[in-house]
């Protein structure tokens, strides 16, 4: 039966995600392409997946090639084509906009990568094994992805990662309507198949631990922890019983810790503080286990939301209420537990500078909601524990890796590190061309080139 | 609405699209819903006599392939199907119902004959149903019976013998329905007017084969694991369908009127075949692909172009390209032009600076960083390679124009 686009974002239960193209639907939409000489999507792309050869090689029945494209440039193609803000990105550069609307690239990404698995094609060949050892710390897209190169380039790679399951943010930052697990298990799988080995519940734990690794036989080191540790509000009661941080709620609505999210949220209302993708998608997950009114509270604007325009648009369809240019500044408590929130209505001391510190109290706009769970989407920093991890390697102010931007090389030789915990919160396609260009920089050590 | 009736052969037809011989008209219950939506008559699919056991036409499964380009469903269709399977008996019933019912409307009976008896016996039987018209089927190209169809229509000879046997049997108007397989279609047609017919139909299937799986080498349609070249019709074969009507239409000692078929889909196509010599036109491929409703917009389309051109009746369109078409070597090759952009709509692709470097003159150069084209007038030798991949259309963004004292350019030797 041929597959039928969703046609409203209206969630139906957690795992209501949108299906993919079916082959006849992904060559209808590449025949509307253009096939641009020096095309902006494939320039507008940081990890590389180059929309524009993949497609053009769909437009002329080259499938495998289409499939070998995106993996060879990009071995999470698949998530990426969900997950990938390309509004913003190869999309927002589509010329097919001057004619109609943009080519929905990262659908057809996704059904490549899902043809290719359909079919069983796997383009990607391993070189020889070189018995050479390389860690890998944190399985999210950066350590995956650099894991894989090296990997495809006969290196030994052993990934550490101390959650119960590989593919960090990827399987515990988004929601299960926006990204399935079995899909994440899916692509990690092409990984696994290159012979890199995850080792999982394996946290790196005590002083020096990351860089005794390089003692332990591991030649290499590419160190992609992403910013684990969410920020947390520095207000009255919040401390209180049921105030969470979205680290949490999305990490435990994964399986088997589902039930304690929902006690948490059923028939309550919610109050979640923060305007991006991540509070957006906090609050559609509150609304499909059924919490009554969900508010988002930002201190920024409506048209200054940090949030996707999509992830915006699925939580106003799922009617959630954005509060924008509002401040929460008490979380109210009773016997221990969350009865309410008061705040303020704000406003910019000087327009468009977007800092928390910007934002003042607009006088006689006070306001006070009834909630039963208020839930912190405010972003999250680096583990603390990481220094400790890594005494040698340089780190910045806000806590992140020092490297240099060529190499990817840390402070300590032999440690390289990329994705979120270098660059603050970025892009998943941010994380994938670290994890390559770390790689790309690895192999070079490790053949003398430094 | 105009009065779109035209008279051919002496018969007149409310409107000139009609359906043509194939699986479209195969019964009268069909049939007759396409005369509701505006179909003016029916060559009605072709019968024959099935005499003998050995002789009886059983169609192959599948009997038709559809060759699609990109997600453009059917711009082709192959198709393996023989004259008619009913009973010689049951065809003429359905014709005598639709002669009753829809007295106004025109019924071509088309008849193939496998001997000379058969075919004076299907043309009476044809008559006593009452059909307007007959139209001889010359030209299928795929019956495996001697002595038939597209062989015959390859042999003028036998096509004047046998237009000359019905023409004797009866008093009905004939059409001959001619094969484009063939080097030289006016010859044959010829030879169909001395035989005594007193019109042509052009074209049948042009012999085709429209692709092979990749699995198992066998040709579409696969019929249990044999392929084989046959009848392929459909919006591709327009332009060799509309190129021999107007030979058969430049022919001076023809002079016959002719029917049109091949690839009409939209008015435009039917009026293009009335403006190359055909009074008539028939279609059936474009009815697979939309049904007989096809049919509605081609009324209503020829009628406001009537309109709008200030024809009066559909016979005053009937050949008015005729006198524009030339040999190549009359064409005045003093006068060149050049591309022009309507750069104000130009959103930037490129595509025609790819066209132009790797299959045109290399007269485009491309600033990447406005994205946009450029030409070299002179340099230009207008094959319009890059307006054909310009994805701005209607009205086009590339299109050509006159350049008064301009030389014909030729490419400089090449830098190698």
């Amino acid at each position: 039966m041929e597959k039928t686009l969703r046609r409203t974002n209206l969630l139906k239960s957690l795992f209501d995600v949108e299906e993919g193209y079916s082959l006849g639907q992904a060559i209808i939409e590449a025949d509307r392409c253009l096939l641009c000489h020096e095309a902006p999507c494939s320039v507008g792309c940081p990890a590389e997946a180059d929309p524009a050869t993949f497609i053009r090689k769909l437009r002329l029945k080259n499938l495998k090639g289409a499939i070998r494209t995106i993996k060879e440039n990009n071995i999470l193609g698949g998530i990426c084509g969900i997950v990938c803000p390309t509004d913003k990105l190869c999309e927002e550069k589509c010329l097919a906009t001057g004619i109609d609307k943009p080519i929905n690239i990262g659908k057809l990404q996704r059904f490549l990568v899902e043809y290719g698995w359909q079919i069983g094609f796997n383009p990607l060949i391993k070189k020889p094994a070189k018995n050479i050892k390389v860690a890998v710390v944190g399985s999210g897209p950066a350590g995956l992805t650099c894991a894989a190169y090296l990997a495809e380039e006969g290196y030994d790679v052993t990934v550490f990662e101390s959650n119960k399951k590989p593919g960090g943010i990827l399987r515990y930052g988004v929601p299960p309507f926006r990204l399935g697990e079995d899909f994440v298990d899916r692509e990690i799988k092409d990984i696994i198949a290159l012979g890199v080995k995850i080792k999982c519940n394996s946290p790196i734990k005590g002083k020096g631990a990351i860089e005794i690794l390089l003692k332990e036989g591991f030649e290499a080191v590419f160190v992609g922890t992403g910013l684990s540790s969410p920020y947390k509000l520095n207000i009255p009661g919040a401390h209180l019983k049921n105030v969470i941080t979205s680290t949490e709620l999305l990490k435990d609505v994964k399986a088997e810790n589902q039930e304690k999210i929902s006690g948490l949220v059923k028939n309550q209302n919610v109050a979640i503080i923060g305007g991006g993708s991540v509070a957006m998608d906090v609050a559609n997950t509150c609304k499909v286990l059924k919490a009554k009114k969900v508010y988002c509270i930002a201190l920024e604007s409506m048209q200054e939301l940090p949030a996707d325009k999509d992830d915006l648009q699925m939580a106003i369809d799922n009617y959630v209420i954005i509060k924008p240019q509002c401040r929460v500044k008490e979380i109210i408590g009773k016997d221990d537990t969350v009865i309410g929130v008061k705040g303020n209505e704000t406003e910019w001391k000087v327009p468009r500078l977007l800092i928390p510190s910007n934002a003042e109290d607009v006088p006689g706009a006070e306001f006070s909601l009834e909630v039963g769970a208020v839930i912190i989407a405010i972003g999250s920093g680096p583990d603390s524990q990481l220094k400790e991890q890594l005494p040698n390697v340089k780190f910045t102010k806000r806590g992140l890796i020092q490297i240099n931007k060529d190499t990817f090389a840390t402070a300590v030789n032999g440690i390289y590190a990329g994705g979120d915990i270098v660059r603050g919160p970025a892009l998943l396609v941010d994380a994938v061309a670290d994890g390559k260009k770390g790689a790309k920089s690895i192999i070079k050590f490790l053949q003398g080139g430094k | 609405m105009r009065d779109l009736s035209i008279e051919f052969c002496g018969v007149k037809f409310s409107t000139p699209f009609l359906l043509s011989a194939s699986g479209v008209s195969n019964t009268a219950e069909m049939i007759a819903r396409g005369f509701e939506k505006g179909f003016g008559g029916v060559s009605y699919k072709t019968l024959c006599v099935q005499s003998y056991d050995d002789m009886k036409i059983i169609n192959p499964s599948p009997r038709t392939h559809a060759y699609n380009y990109g997600s453009k469903k059917l711009v082709g269709l192959q198709n393996v199907e023989s004259v008619t399977d009913r009973p010689l008996k049951d065809n003429i019933n359905d014709i005598k119902w639709l002669k009753k019912n829809y007295p106004k409307h025109i019924v071509i009976g088309s008849i193939m004959g496998f001997s000379k008896d058969e075919w004076r016996d299907l043309a009476l039987a044809c008559e006593d149903a009452g059909v307007d018209m007959l139209e001889l089927n010359l030209s299928c190209p795929h019956m495996e019976i001697e002595g038939s169809g597209a062989k015959v229509g390859q042999v003028p000879r036998l096509v004047k013998e046998f237009t000359h046997i019905v023409r004797n049997a009866v008093k009905l108007p004939i059409l001959v329905k001619l094969t484009p397989n063939v080097t030289d279609m006016t010859e044959v047609a010829l030879y169909a007017k001395e035989g005594g017919a007193d019109g042509i139909t052009a074209i049948n299937t042009v012999a085709g084969l429209s692709g092979i799986g990749l699995d198992n080498f066998v040709p579409f349609p696969n019929v249990f694991g044999k392929g084989a070249i046959s009848g392929f019709s459909g919006p591709v074969v327009k332009p060799i369908g509309l190129r021999f009507i107007a030979e058969l239409a430049m022919k001076k000692e023809l002079g016959l009127p002719l029917s049109g078929v091949g690839g009409i889909e939209t008015w435009v196509d039917a009026v293009e075949y009335l403006l190359a010599g055909a009074s008539t036109v028939q279609m059936t491929t474009s009815v697979i692909r939309y049904g007989h409703r096809v049919v509605e917009d081609m009324c209503e389309g020829l009628s406001d172009f009537m309109d709008e051109k200030g024809f009066k009746k559909v016979k005053d369109i009937v050949g008015k390209a005729l006198p524009n078409i030339h040999e190549t070597s009359e064409f005045d090759m003093s006068k060149q032009g050049a591309v022009q952009f309507d750069l104000d709509r130009c959103i930037g692709c490129g595509d025609c600076y790819i066209a132009c470097q790797d299959a045109g003159a290399q007269c485009i150069t491309w600033d990447s960083e406005k994205r946009r084209p450029s030409v070299d007038e002179t340099k230009c030798y207008t094959c319009m390679a890059c307006s054909f991949v310009c994805p701005i259309d209607n009205p086009p963004l590339i299109t050509f124009k006159e350049i008064k004292g301009k030389k014909p350019y030729i490419p400089e030797p090449s830098k190698l």
